[in-house]
C-alpha cells in the first residue's frame, strides 16, 4: 500500500488527485548527495545493457551455437564485429550482467528524485533511446534462441504457397519447402496452436521467400513492441505512475529483448492487442478532466460511475466495446489474453452499460473473427480449445512443476500433475475475480492471472513469464511486479547450470 | 480488505520460497549431470583417442533417471555427423573424469537421429539389451 504526494494509490485503488496530470509516481525526496551518484550508475546500467546485448548478437551472427537456431544468414554483415561463436559461458554471463543493470536500473527510476520538468523530459528521452537502441540491436541481428519464428513462416507458407491448411498438418506436410530445414525437430508434425487471426497476419509475409518473411517477422515484433512499450507509457500516464520507469521495466527487460524480441515471437502481438485494451477502458485525457470537473460541481456524466469510480477509467461505451474487441482480438493470436475478459467485467466500479458494451465488443469480435477464422481455415481453424487442451500437456525443462516435480523427487510431471495444475489455477482465477468483485484493480487481477498461468503451465518458455509485465507496470498492486520479477529472476538463474558445469 | 492482503502476502511468500528452494534444487541436479556429461564426453574421447569436440550426448535412451548415457561421435575427422559415428553407452561412478563403457553400436554417415534401425556393429551390452536392430547387431 502506497500513498504519496501526488496523491497515488493503494492496492485497493484509490484516486489520483488530478486525473488529467500524468502524474510522476510517488517522488522521494532524496539527498543531492543521493541524487547525484544516480545519473551516472543508471548511464553504467544502460552502457551494461547495451553492451551485453550486443555481444549476444555479434557472437550470435557468427552462427554455429547451440543458442542460435539455424537460420538464413541474415545477420552475416555483423559477423566480422563479432568475437567468437556464441556459447553457454558468454550468453550466460551476458544475460545474468543484463539482468543484474536492469534490476539497478529500474531501482534507481523507481526512487529517483522528483524531478523538473526538464530533468523530466530529458531522463524520459534516455529512456527511449535506451529501449530504442536495445530494440534495434536485436533487429539487425539473427533469430535468437528460439525456431518458432521458423513454424510462423511455415505455417503461413503453408497456407498461402501450397494450399496446405496448416490447422490440419504440420510443417512435414511442406517438406520441399526451404523453411522447413528450419523449423524446430519437435514441431515438424505439429499443426499451428496460434488463433485464426495471427495466422491470416502472417499470410502476407509468405510470398516473400524465406529471407523476405524473417524480415517481415522481425518488422512485426518491432511494431508489436513499439505499439505495447508506447500504450504501457500512455497507461502509465494516465493511471498516475511514472511512465518513464513504466517503459525501462518493460523495454530494457533482458527476457523481453534477447528472448521476446530476439526471437520475433508473436507474443508481442498479443502483448500489443492486451495493451491496447487496457488503454481503451481509460478515458482520454480531455474526457477524464471533463468527467473529474463535473463530478466535482455534481453534474452527471454521459458516462454513469458508481461513486467509488476512478477518473481515469471513466471511458465511453464505445472505448470499452473496443476494449473487449481488443482483447479478443488478442486471444484470436494466442488464447492465452482472453483470460483479461472476466475481469474487465467483473470490475464493479465500472458501470452496468459499460460492462455490457465490453461483452458486445468482446462478442462482435469473436463472431467475426470465428467467422473469418472458419473461412479461411474451417472448423479446426476455429476450435482453439483443443490446440491449448494438446500444448498444455507438453512439458519443459524450465516449467516450475517440473522443477518441483524434481524437488519431492519425482523424475518429471506425471498426467495427474496436469489435473492437479490446471485445478490449482482455475481456484486462483475464481479467487481472483472474487477480489475484483470487491474493488480490487481488474488490471493486477489480469495480471497475477497470467503469472498464474505461466507458473502453473508444465510447458514453461522466457516468453510466456513476459505477459503479466505490461500489466504489471501499471498495476495498483506493486506485489505483482515484484512476483513477476521474482519468477523472471527464478528463470535466469535456473538458466545458469552451464555456467557452473560446463558441458565441453 | 489489509488482513486479506496480508494473508495473500504471506501466501505468496510461501510459493515463492517454494519456487526458489524447486529452483536452486535444480540448478544443482543440473549441474550435477552436467558433471556426469563432462565425464562421459571424456571418456568418448579417451575411449576412440579422438578430440573431437562435436560429441553428441544423449540422456534419454537408456532412460532419464538411469544415469545412464550414450554418447556418440565421428570416427574420422570432419563435420559432426558426416562421417560413420560410434556410439558409447556409458555408466557407472566417475573415477578419475571418467566413467566405464559398457557397449554401443555404430551409425552411418550423415544419420542426425539415433534410431534403432539405423544402428549397425553393436558390442557389449547393446547386445544383450537389444536395442540394435536384429539385422544391425551381432546377435
Amino acid at each position: 500500500m502506497r500513498a504519496g504526494a501526488a496523491g497515488i494509490v493503494g492496492a485497493e485503488g484509490a484516486v489520483a488527485a488530478d486525473p488529467a496530470r500524468p502524474a510522476v509516481d510517488v517522488p522521494r525526496q532524496r539527498g543531492s548527495t543521493t541524487a547525484r551518484w544516480h545519473a551516472p550508475l543508471a548511464v553504467l546500467c544502460g552502457l551494461v545493457l547495451v553492451a551485453a546485448t550486443a555481444e549476444i548478437v555479434l557472437d550470435g551472427a557468427i552462427g554455429h551455437s547451440p543458442l542460435i537456431p539455424k537460420s538464413p544468414h541474415i545477420a552475416a554483415w555483423l559477423r566480422s564485429l563479432g568475437g567468437e561463436r556464441l556459447g553457454y559461458r558468454v550468453f550466460l554471463i551476458a544475460l545474468l550482467s543484463s539482468t543484474v543493470a536492469y534490476v539497478v536500473l529500474i531501482g534507481l527510476a523507481r526512487t529517483r528524485t522528483r524531478p523538473r520538468a526538464a530533468r523530466e523530459r530529458t531522463q524520459g528521452r534516455w529512456a527511449i533511446a535506451l529501449v530504442a537502441l536495445l530494440s534495434l540491436i536485436v533487429f539487425a541481428g539473427p533469430i535468437l534462441i528460439s525456431t518458432d519464428v521458423f513454424s510462423y513462416i511455415a505455417y503461413a507458407r503453408m497456407g498461402v504457397v501450397h494450399g496446405v491448411n496448416p490447422y490440419l498438418h504440420g510443417p512435414a506436410a511442406i517438406a520441399q519447402d526451404p523453411v522447413f530445414y528450419y523449423v524446430g525437430h519437435d514441431w515438424l508434425d505439429v499443426a499451428t496452436a496460434y488463433g485464426p487471426l495471427y495466422t491470416l497476419i502472417s499470410y502476407p509475409l509468405a510470398p516473400l521467400g524465406l529471407v523476405g518473411a524473417l524480415w517481415g517477422m522481425k518488422v512485426y515484433a518491432q511494431l508489436a513492441s513499439l505499439a505495447t512499450l508506447t500504450l504501457t507509457w500512455r497507461v502509465a500516464a494516465r493511471r498516475g505512475f511514472d511512465p518513464v520507469f513504466a517503459l525501462l521495466a518493460v523495454g530494457a527487460n533482458p527476457l523481453y529483448v534477447i528472448y521476446g524480441l530476439g526471437g520475433a515471437h508473436n507474443d508481442l502481438i498479443m502483448l500489443a492487442l492486451m495493451m491496447a485494451a487496457v488503454a481503451l477502458t481509460i478515458a482520454p485525457p480531455v474526457r477524464a478532466r471533463i468527467a473529474a470537473r463535473a463530478e466535482a460541481i455534481g453534474t452527471p456524466v454521459r458516462t454513469r460511475i458508481s461513486g467509488r469510480a476512478e477518473a481515469d477509467d471513466r471511458s465511453s461505451p464505445a472505448r470499452l466495446a473496443g476494449a473487449g474487441a481488443a482483447v479478443i482480438a488478442g486471444a484470436l493470436v494466442k488464447a492465452t489474453v482472453a483470460v483479461l475478459l472476466p475481469f474487465m467485467l467483473a470490475d464493479r466500479r465500472r458501470a452496468r452499460q459499460g460492462r455490457l458494451a465490453i461483452l458486445a465488443g468482446g462478442l462482435a469480435a469473436l463472431v467475426l473473427g470465428l467467422l473469418a477464422g472458419y473461412l479461411a481455415f474451417g472448423s479446426h481453424g476455429v476450435n482453439l480449445i483443443a490446440a491449448l487442451n494438446r500444448d498444455s500437456a507438453f512439458v519443459s525443462t524450465d516449467s516450475f512443476p517440473n522443477e518441483l516435480a524434481h524437488l519431492f523427487g519425482k523424475p518429471g510431471v506425471f498426467p495427474v500433475d496436469h489435473d492437479l495444475l490446471k485445478a490449482a489455477l482455475a481456484l486462483i482465477v475464481v479467487y481472483l475475480l472474487w477480489r475484483t468483485w470487491h474493488g480490487y484493480d481488474w488490471v493486477a487481477a489480469s495480471g497475477w492471472a497470467l503469472l498464474a498461468i505461466s507458473v502453473t503451465s508444465t510447458w514453461l518458455l522466457a516468453w510466456y513469464i513476459l505477459w503479466p509485465l505490461p500489466l504489471a507496470v501499471v498495476a495498483r498492486d506493486r506485489r505483482l511486479l515484484l512476483a513477476t520479477l521474482f519468477v523472471q529472476g527464478l528463470f535466469v538463474i535456473h538458466q545458469t547450470s552451464p555456467l557452473l558445469a560446463p558441458v565441453q | 480488505m489489509s488482513r486479506i492482503r496480508l494473508i495473500e502476502t504471506a501466501l505468496l511468500v510461501l510459493v515463492g520460497l517454494l519456487l526458489a528452494l524447486a529452483t536452486v534444487n535444480d540448478v544443482v541436479r543440473q549441474t550435477h549431470v552436467n558433471d556426469r556429461l563432462i565425464a562421459d564426453l571424456s571418456t568418448w574421447r579417451h575411449y576412440t583417442d579422438h578430440d573431437y569436440k562435436e560429441l553428441a550426448p544423449d540422456q534419454h535412451l537408456l532412460g532419464e533417471s538411469t544415469k545412464r548415457e550414450v554418447v556418440c561421435g565421428n570416427t574420422a575427422p570432419g563435420p559432426q555427423y558426416a562421417r560413420t559415428q560410434i556410439c558409447l553407452e556409458i555408466w557407472g561412478p566417475v573415477r578419475a573424469g571418467r566413467r566405464a563403457v559398457h557397449g554401443g553400436w555404430y551409425l552411418p554417415a550423415k544419420t542426425e537421429e539415433d534410431l534403432r534401425r539405423y544402428r549397425y556393429g553393436c558390442f557389449g551390452a547393446a547386445v544383450s539389451e537389444g536395442i540394435c536392430s536384429p539385422a544391425g547387431g551381432r546377435a
